[in-house]
C-alpha cells in the first residue's frame, strides 16, 4: 500500500516536470474517456500496424473524425481512385478539420503490403501525416471488412476483388456515413466529416 | 479465494468437441471468377467432429462476459442472439445442452473459435468436408447421403434442435454436416452472388471491382448451391434460427497422415 502510494508520488511528480502541452492542445488531443460506444468499430479488439512500425488497436483513432478505406497498394484498379476521393473529401473540408481528421487506409493484402510496401505507397501518393496506412493480420482484416461491410477476396492472381467503399466515422468510432463506389457522392463524405467534426 | 476457484473453474471448462482429420482433397466452388480454376486444392485438415453446442457455448460467455447476450456489443450481432436462452448464462427449455448453438453471429462464432485456440473452416474445408458420404469418401455416390440430405432440405427447422452427438457419422466420422443445421464460415462473406448487399444493385464495376468476372456452374449440387446462396445472404451480425457453426484447425506440422 505504501509501496503504491510512493509510486503515484513518483510518477505525479514526473509527469509535473515533463513540460506541459498549451491548455488549447492538450484538451483537443485527449481522447475521451470511458469504455467505447457499443455502436463503435472500436470494438474491435485487434491490433493494427502502421508503416511507420507503430502497432495500435483502431480505439487509437478515437477523438478525431475518421475517413477509412480498405484497399491494397498493388491494387491498379480502383484503389487509386479510392485515395483520389479520399484527398477530395480532404479537400472540402474547413481549413481547421483538414488536418485534425484522420485519413486512414487498411490494407486486404498483408502478405505483400509489409511497412515497407506501405511506406513506399505513401511516398509515391505524397500523403503527409495525417494518413495512416495500416496493416493487419487476415483476421483483424476479416473482422473490420465485415464491421463496414466491405467484401472482398483474394483472386488467383494475388490481387483482391473488394467493394468500394468509403466510410466516415465520428470521434467515437460510430460509422455516419457511407460512400459507395466510385467518384460522386464527395460532398456528402465532406458534409458528413463536418457534422461530426464541429466543436464538441 | 472465490475469485480464483472461479477462474480455475474457467479454465478447466475447455470446449469438448472432438477433432476429425479430413484428408487432403479439392472443392469445386459452384461460382467461381474468371480465370480461377475449376477446382481449388485444399490441404488437410482438423474439423470438429460435431457443431459447437448450447453447452459449448455456455462454457464461453461464462468465461467471456463481453459475449454475453446482455452485453455483447451491438456492432457484433442482430438483436435476435441467442435470444432462445432463458438468460445470459441459463439454457432453458428451448436450448437443450447437447442441441447445436444457433442465433450466433459471425463475429460471435469466431470469438469462441478463438477462445477454444481453433478458428472456422473455409468454405472450401467445410465443403470438402461435407462432400464426405455415409459409407464412401465421395459422397456423390452415395445414395443414403443424398437422401437425407434432401429430407432435410425439405424439412422445417424445429423449434427445439435434436442432439448433435446423436447425428450421423459420416466416412470421416464428422456428425451433423447434413441436416442439422447451417453453419458459419470464416469467408462466407466472398460468396459473391450480388455486390455489397447494402443498398446497390448487383454488379456494377465501380462498386465491385472485379465482380463482373464471376461466372456461374453446374449448379448440379443443389445443397451446395443452397449453402451459397445462404452464404451471399448473411452480414456478419446476422443470426437465424437454424445457423449454428463448427471450428476447424490447422494439421499440426509435426504429425505425418
Amino acid at each position: 500500500m505504501k509501496a503504491t502510494a510512493w509510486l503515484c508520488t513518483v510518477l505525479f511528480a514526473a509527469a509535473a516536470m515533463a513540460a506541459p502541452p498549451p491548455m488549447e492542445d492538450c484538451c483537443k488531443e485527449a481522447p475521451p474517456a470511458g469504455p467505447v460506444s457499443a455502436r463503435s468499430i472500436y470494438q474491435l479488439d485487434a491490433t493494427f500496424c502502421s508503416d511507420t512500425g507503430q502497432c495500435l488497436p483502431l480505439a487509437a483513432l478515437r477523438g478525431r473524425p475518421v475517413v477509412l478505406a480498405m484497399f491494397f497498394a498493388s491494387c491498379g484498379y480502383a484503389c487509386p481512385r479510392l485515395v483520389t476521393d479520399m484527398q477530395a473529401i480532404r479537400g472540402r473540408l474547413p481549413a481547421e478539420l483538414r488536418d485534425r481528421a484522420a485519413y486512414v487506409l487498411v490494407s486486404f493484402d498483408p502478405d505483400r503490403d509489409t511497412p515497407a510496401a506501405l511506406a513506399d505507397y505513401r511516398r509515391q501518393r505524397a500523403l503527409d501525416g495525417a494518413w495512416m496506412l495500416l496493416r493487419a493480420d487476415s483476421g483483424a482484416v476479416a473482422e473490420l471488412a465485415a464491421l463496414l461491410g466491405v467484401k472482398y477476396r483474394r483472386e488467383p492472381s494475388g490481387n483482391f476483388a473488394h467493394s468500394n467503399l468509403i466510410t466516415i466515422l465520428n470521434p467515437e468510432g460510430e460509422i455516419v456515413h457511407r460512400r459507395e463506389g466510385l467518384g460522386g457522392g464527395l460532398d456528402e463524405a465532406a458534409q458528413a466529416v463536418v457534422a461530426v467534426g464541429k466543436g464538441k | 479465494m472465490a475469485c480464483v476457484v472461479l477462474s480455475l473453474v474457467g479454465i478447466s471448462a475447455a470446449p469438448a468437441a472432438e477433432m476429425v482429420r479430413i484428408p487432403a482433397g479439392d472443392y469445386a466452388p459452384p461460382l467461381r471468377a474468371a480465370g480461377e480454376p475449376e477446382r481449388v486444392a485444399v490441404a488437410a485438415f482438423l474439423l470438429d467432429e460435431r457443431p459447437v453446442t448450447n453447452a459449448d457455448f455456455l462454457r464461453f460467455v461464462t468465461a467471456q462476459p463481453k459475449w454475453r447476450r446482455s452485453r455483447i456489443a451491438p456492432v457484433f450481432t442482430d438483436e435476435a442472439y441467442l435470444q432462445h436462452w432463458a438468460g445470459d448464462l441459463e439454457l432453458g427449455p428451448l436450448a437443450p445442452p447437447c442441441a447445436p448453438v444457433v442465433r450466433v453471429s459471425w463475429f460471435a462464432a469466431r470469438a469462441y473459435a478463438r477462445w477454444a485456440g481453433k478458428r472456422l473452416a473455409t468454405t472450401a474445408e467445410w465443403e470438402l468436408a461435407a462432400a464426405a458420404g455415409f459409407t464412401r469418401a465421395d459422397g456423390k455416390n452415395d445414395p443414403e447421403l443424398k437422401h437425407a440430405v434432401q429430407q432435410w432440405i425439405a424439412w422445417p427447422v424445429p423449434a427445439i434442435l435434436p442432439d448433435a452427438k446423436r447425428a450421423r457419422p459420416d466416412f470421416n466420422g464428422v456428425r451433423g454436416l447434413h441436416g442439422l443445421v447451417w453453419e458459419w464460415v470464416e469467408d462466407f462473406s466472398t460468396a459473391m452472388v450480388t455486390g455489397e448487399s447494402r443498398g446497390d444493385s448487383g454488379l456494377d464495376r465501380d462498386l465491385f471491382c472485379g465482380a463482373g468476372a464471376v461466372g456461374s456452374r453446374d449448379p448440379g449440387d443443389y445443397a451446395a448451391f443452397m449453402r451459397l446462396a445462404l452464404r451471399s445472404s448473411l452480414t456478419a451480425r446476422h443470426t437465424t434460427t437454424s445457423l449454428g457453426f463448427r471450428c476447424a484447425r490447422d494439421v499440426p506440422e509435426d504429425s505425418s497422415p
